[in-house]
């Protein structure tokens, strides 16, 4: 097989897993800021 | 200065905040220099040809996984030592980047052993060790997250960083200690035996990954203060 399969095969699998990670930690911030606010609206309601 | 200042969450919060930027902006540009060494500058290998680039990610991935799980373990031990919040959320925030560049150098050592040795996977114990490795960071961030209290489950994982330690001198002499399918280190402190322009690619690509992994490390633990600090009245103040 050429030898460009195996190299877009690991340059792109890297590069899906730099990008998936950086997407993770993108969420990971949403969420955590979603929590606070939702925390402080309920405490607010009481 | 007093460096106990910057272990406060608060503190290390905004600090992490205005450093992650710079680091990934090194790695950027880090890996475009790398990149064109690597492809550009770097001349074909005379036995392996073309498919030997794939060093330029395989090489520095193994290291970076190896390295971010000693610097792991160090917080780990400091967690256990002196029960400090900071050095378990850096260890927690660790873990996925290291598992992430342990699956990345197993990945791209896949695929460069098939053109080379005409297998994508052998159990010899190098790509073992590593394999083990994956299944420590794996085991790490499983173990974190398995109890109620996040300090139980920062305690649990550091023991078990602490206890995997054993694995990287595996990793690192295991071609040397038994005869296996992969090569030996081309690159020791006593020198090299590849080319230079070789080298530099590799090490410049070594260098963008350790940015992006600091960077990565950073995001993630600000991630992690927010959560566990989401009741203090300085995050209340900044969401």
């Amino acid at each position: 097989m050429d030898h460009q399969y195996y190299l877009w095969m690991s340059y792109g699998a890297t590069a899906v897993a730099l990008v998936a990670e950086l997407v993770a930690l993108r969420l990971g911030r949403s969420r955590a800021l979603r929590t606070v606010n939702e925390e402080r609206d309920l405490e607010a309601q009481d | 200065m007093n460096v106990f200042y910057f272990s406060s969450p608060s503190t290390f919060y905004r600090l992490a905040g205005a450093m992650a930027p710079w680091f990934f902006g090194l790695a950027v540009i880090l890996a475009v220099a790398g990149l064109y060494v690597g492809f550009v500058q770097a001349p074909t290998d005379a036995v392996q040809g073309e498919v030997y680039r794939v060093i330029f990610i395989h090489v520095p991935a193994a290291w970076m996984s190896m390295f971010i799980y000693f610097v792991m373990a160090c917080y780990g031990a400091v967690t256990l030592s002196f029960n400090t919040r900071l050095a378990a959320m850096m260890a927690r925030a660790l873990a996925p980047t290291g598992a992430m560049f342990t699956f990345v150098a197993l990945w791209t050592g896949a695929f460069w052993g098939r053109p080379t040795w005409g297998t994508y996977w052998v159990w010899d114990a190098r790509l073992t060790s590593e394999l083990v490795l994956l299944f420590l960071y794996i085991g790490f961030i499983a173990l974190a997250n398995a109890f109620e209290d996040p300090r139980r489950g920062d305690r649990a994982a550091a023991l078990l960083a602490l206890i995997g330690v054993v694995n990287l001198p595996i990793i690192y002499f295991s071609v040397q200690w038994w005869n296996t399918l992969h090569q030996g280190s081309s690159v020791s402190f006593k020198g090299t035996s590849m080319h230079v322009t070789m080298l530099w690619g590799m090490l410049l690509m070594a260098f963008s990954f350790w940015m992006y992994a600091i960077g990565a490390a950073l995001v993630r633990c600000r991630n992690i203060i927010l959560d566990r600090e989401r009741r203090t009245r300085w995050v209340r103040a900044m969401a």
